[in-house]
């Protein structure tokens, strides 16, 4: 082979050792790169003959073989050594100065939907996730009653002796309080008008078990309980500033249902505490005592208080639930003849959390959701943007700028965004978590720690700021590849770059997504209109109830306190608008009653399972004509008799409770023991429902409150008149009867309905405001997309016009562009939503989460927004004028 | 803004490698192409040459960093007139080279005084 043949077979060779290099280098270099082992190989040559040629072979390929991808991996290195933050700050500020409209689109899109999830992200992470401001708060637990085959009770308040019993385990119990509760009337001086709080009966060691100490004076001491104990009272920091901050109030007294208390201490302010219920809601308090009786004496069977224990520091809690299992069986041993009685703890935190856990875990994901559309959204608005800036960036490109400083600059475009987004929208969520905890239910767990803090604004600038990264992504990569040949291409018939793909990709992608989240919305918002829609047993309309407390320590006789309530009840009857009074001791809705085994000796319906012949039941005493002010139905039989007859104790059954014990019988006029007396059944009705307003909750008695001598009693008042004006004349009327009378809780039963699915309203009004954004921002995707796609297709729809296809037809071309990306969007979505479906079950009443009627709606409505977002933009091409548009191309 | 930059970058970019300050020694006597510089060093008598791609990204670098520029393209008298790339050492490269020269001198008093390095022939 001659030598020059030779020095060609090796260009070759180099040539091919080149693709070893990355393009820009191959483009800058490549040539020279060739020539020089060009020019070496010949030397070689020339010097050392073949041998030496082979070794300049063998040295180009370890060089490529180090250098190619060292170089491939340069851009890296690059961004770090000629990296210029300062630089592409400035000019990333000004190019957005220079686009103010841009910048307040996706500034204020970022800031509207990144505050809706952080407002939604502050209430689950402070509600599932913070921990609690007590001592290891992990090693807390509350202990509850199984009371397994004998009542139908898995939740229910412990006995006294059961709380002796755990304060005296030891092992991994380190320490154990009861936890009673009692609405007390308290006054302070003459002057001001009573007022009704809440008060925790606790043991003297309560503080200590959560680890807290009060922030003024002092907590109970040991022997601070029990028969004989001194009046000592804690207040919380709430209470004491509602008794005006007065530092000095230690040592001086309140009254507490008329009786003298000492104020001991004062709670710090960041303390709550709730006390767990075993049915219905945790119950707050303003107040703590400590019990005046031993908890040890008290009646086994009546279960009636909580109790907080904590293991001992580094128990595990299967040990923690083994040593309060050994407790329940020596219980059930003593007290309950081995019929199978258990105790169990739950978490603290598991235990208050788990009402609303499903709610909150469902927009909690909803909430990821909306964040995902809002950066696809943003995404594509930037993407956009860099396509209008093509040539800029080719040109920038031609004249030597690297695709790695164009790809940080857009990137850091795209951040500075989402901090501005960030920024923006923790200023929303501050707002707009204070109005989310003015609107919540007063039960919401942990309600007091829902604020935003420094973290959370940290949080929520960083998210938003990677969110602006994510987002820019694809518009950086797309700009890099930007070069001068494909901008003159774009303007070829063809026309168009990659950017129109990715953009309709990113549609499809949020077609999909908001096709999840409205289905979600749309299930979650027909399972409350169920809510709204069920019957809850009575009619709140017109209706106004108000608590009328009546210690012993004001009526120490039990007729005393009856002949008030009757002198209440004519006061209320007597102003003017009120159609009838009658009171409860238990509102519908409110959870708050006491329940007791009840057992009807000779019934037809039973069997002699001494479990099934004993069914607990909710106690609830009223006076006559409580069935018709509250409107319920009765089934059988009549309500209570408006003169109480001496010797006849009249009751009525709920329909569930005269089936089970008198299936297809009467029960009218059968009587059985209640409460140490023998009562007859007079009626039969449907519930009032104590607990959910779409089903019925535990079986019902109705009893005259004057037969059982039910001291606090809620008065409930018919009116014809508006309710709120009814309320003032109320607050007089009981003022002239005992000024010393605090009036709790004046409010309309409707307003007790509303509050009764506040939990559920808020979720809704969330989840469908996610998914009615979402589906804005898909439009609005859409709506670009389709322009867009309008004013490429001009000339060359121009062309079809002047060829005689009529406008419609040019109409219908751009919308199949559109209405294809819908269709993709929602072949995605649909499998989706099935999945998601299963999510939401747990929150859904009266709705499948496959509920092919919401589901479809959904998707066609989907639909049809989506291709009006289509058409509007789509117009256009009606308004192309042929001629023209060839003219210009 | 551009002094600032090059002034703050002058110390920035030292020391150099030694590929880079081969180039700018080559290119301070005169334009050369790529087989001319790696001549030169070969002629330095560098124990080892660095390699075509080694040297060819440094030049790419370099370019990028402005120590060095493009000069125009032209035949080659020592490769039979070929037309060949030629660079040029910019104003900057100068300054950077004598900068990196300055350093290497202070070593190298450095060296002599601590007995590393023969006295400097005078």
């Amino acid at each position: 082979m001659s030598p020059s043949r030779l020095v060609n077979v090796s260009e070759g060779w180099f040539r091919l050792l080149l693709r070893l290099y990355p393009a820009d280098f191959r483009d800058d270099m490549g040539e020279a790169f060739v020539e020089t082992y060009r020019d070496r190989a010949r030397d070689a040559l020339a010097r050392g003959g073949v041998i030496a040629l082979a070794r300049v072979w063998v040295r180009a390929v370890i060089d490529s073989v180090r250098n190619g991808p060292g170089e491939r991996a340069r851009p890296a290195i690059a961004w770090r050594r000629t990296g210029n933050w300062g630089r592409d700050v400035e000019m990333a500020t000004r190019r957005l100065r220079r686009a103010p409209a841009l910048v307040l689109a996706i500034v204020g899109t970022l800031t509207i939907g990144l505050g809706t999830f952080a407002v939604v992200y502050t209430v689950v992470q402070r509600i599932l996730f913070d921990s609690m401001p007590y001592k290891r708060p992990g090693d807390l637990y509350f202990v509850w009653r199984d009371y397994g085959p004998m009542i139908d009770m898995k939740r229910g308040w412990l006995g006294g002796t059961d709380v002796a019993e755990l304060q005296k385990a030891g092992g991994p119990i380190e320490d154990a309080s009861g936890v009673g509760r009692l609405l007390a009337t308290l006054s302070v001086r003459e002057a001001v008008e009573p007022a009704e709080i809440s008060v925790l009966i606790v043991s003297p060691n309560f503080f200590d078990v959560l680890g807290v100490t009060p922030a003024r004076g002092r907590g109970f001491a040991r022997h601070e309980v029990g028969p004989g104990r001194p009046d000592l009272v804690v207040l919380t920091h709430d209470l004491w500033t509602r008794l005006g901050a007065d530092p000095a109030i230690l040592g001086t007294s309140v009254q507490l249902n008329g009786q003298q208390q000492t104020v001991i201490g004062v709670m710090p302010p960041d303390f709550g505490f709730v006390r767990h219920a075993s049915v219905g809601r945790p119950q707050r308090a303003d107040a703590y005592v400590t019990f005046n009786v031993d908890l040890a004496k008290t009646n086994p069977d009546a279960g009636s208080y909580g109790c907080l224990i904590r293991g001992r520091q580094g128990s595990r809690s299967e040990a923690v639930a083994a040593a309060v299992d050994t407790v329940g069986r020596l219980i059930d041993a003593r007290d309950f003849k081995g019929r199978g009685l258990r105790l169990y703890p739950t978490g603290l935190k598991a235990d208050l959390v788990a009402p609303v856990r499903p709610a909150l875990v469902v927009l909690g994901v909803a909430g990821i959701f909306l964040m995902l559309v809002l950066m696809v959204n943003v995404a594509s608005v930037l993407l956009a943007r860099a396509a209008q800036r093509e040539h800029e960036y080719a040109i920038s490109r031609a004249l030597g700028a690297n695709g790695v400083a164009l790809v940080r600059a857009t990137l850091f475009e795209g951040a500075l965004l989402g901090a501005l987004g960030g920024i923006g929208s923790s200023l929303l969520a501050i707002w707009g978590t204070r109005l989310l905890v003015a609107l919540a239910p007063l039960d919401l767990p942990r309600r007091e720690a829902v604020a935003v803090d420094w973290r959370i604004v940290a949080t929520i600038v960083v998210l938003g700021t990677v969110a602006g990264v994510l987002a820019s992504i694809a518009p950086a990569l797309w700009a890099s590849r930007a070069t001068l040949a494909s901008l003159l291409s774009a303007s070829a018939v063809r026309g168009g770059g990659g950017h129109r793909r990715m953009r309709g990709a990113m549609v499809v992608v949020q077609v999909a997504l908001s096709l999840v989240l409205l289905s979600a919305g749309g299930l979650v918002v027909r399972s409350f209109g169920r809510l709204l829609r069920a019957d809850p047993g009575f009619r709140p309309e017109g209706v106004v109830s108000m608590r009328v407390p009546l210690p012993p320590q004001f009526y120490r006789e039990a007729p005393a306190a009856m002949a008030a309530q009757d002198r209440v009840e004519r006061a209320l009857a007597a102003i003017p608008g009120v159609a009838a009074v009658s009171a409860t001791s238990a509102l519908p809705l409110t959870g708050l009653t006491g329940q007791q085994t009840v057992r009807i000796p000779g019934a037809p319906g039973n069997t002699g399972d001494i479990n099934h012949d004993g069914v607990l039941a909710d106690i609830i005493g009223t006076r006559a004509g409580y069935v018709e002010v509250m409107n319920m139905r009765v089934v059988a039989g009549r309500s209570f008799d408006p003169v109480r007859r001496e010797g006849l104790r009249e009751v009525l059954l709920d329909r569930a409770l005269a089936q089970h014990f008198f299936p297809n019988a009467n029960p009218i006029g059968a009587t059985f023991p209640l409460r140490d007396n023998t009562v007859t059944i007079v009626g039969v009705v449907d519930q009032a429902r104590m607990y959910d307003v779409h089903r019925d909750g535990r079986p019902q008695i109705y009893i005259r409150g004057e037969d059982f001598t039910f001291r606090t009693m809620i008065f409930v008042i018919r009116t014809t008149r508006d309710p709120q004006s009814l309320m003032p004349d109320a607050r007089a009327a009981i003022r002239t009867i005992d000024p010393r009378i605090a009036l709790a809780e004046v409010r309309t039963m409707e307003e007790v309905v509303v509050n009764a699915l506040r939990q559920q309203r808020i979720s809704a009004v969330l989840i469908a405001g996610f998914a009615l954004g979402a589906l804005l921002l898909a439009s609005l995707g859409l709506y670009g997309v389709v322009s867009g796609s309008v004013t490429r297709r001009r000339h060359e729809l121009g062309v079809r016009l002047a060829l005689g296809a009529d406008h419609h037809r040019a109409l219908r071309l751009v919308l199949v562009d559109g209405a294809r990306l819908v269709g993709a969007g929602l072949l995605i979505g649909v499998p989706a939503t099935l999945i998601t479906g299963g999510l939401i079950r747990g929150v859904l009443v009266g709705v499948s989460p496959w509920d092919p009627v919401t589901l479809v709606s959904v998707a066609g409505g989907l639909a049809v927004v989506a291709l009006i977002a289509c058409y509007v933009p789509a117009r256009r091409v009606l308004r192309i004028d042929p001629a023209q548009s060839l003219r210009q191309p | 803004m551009g002094m600032d930059r090059n002034r703050g970058g002058l110390f920035r970019r030292l020391p150099l490698r030694t590929v880079e300050f081969h180039i700018l020694l080559s290119l301070a006597a005169g334009e050369r192409h790529g087989y001319g510089i790696i001549q030169d060093i070969q002629a330095r008598g560098e124990a080892t040459v660095p390699d075509v791609g080694t040297m060819y990204r440094a030049l790419a670098r370099m370019a990028d960093t402005g120590l060095i520029a493009a000069a125009a393209r032209r035949p080659a008298p020592d490769a039979n007139d070929e037309r060949r790339n030629y660079y040029r050492i910019t104003d900057e490269g100068r300054r950077v080279a004598r900068a990196e020269v300055r350093r290497l001198e202070a070593l190298m008093r450095a060296a002599r005084v601590g007995g590393l390095a023969g006295k400097a022939a005078k």
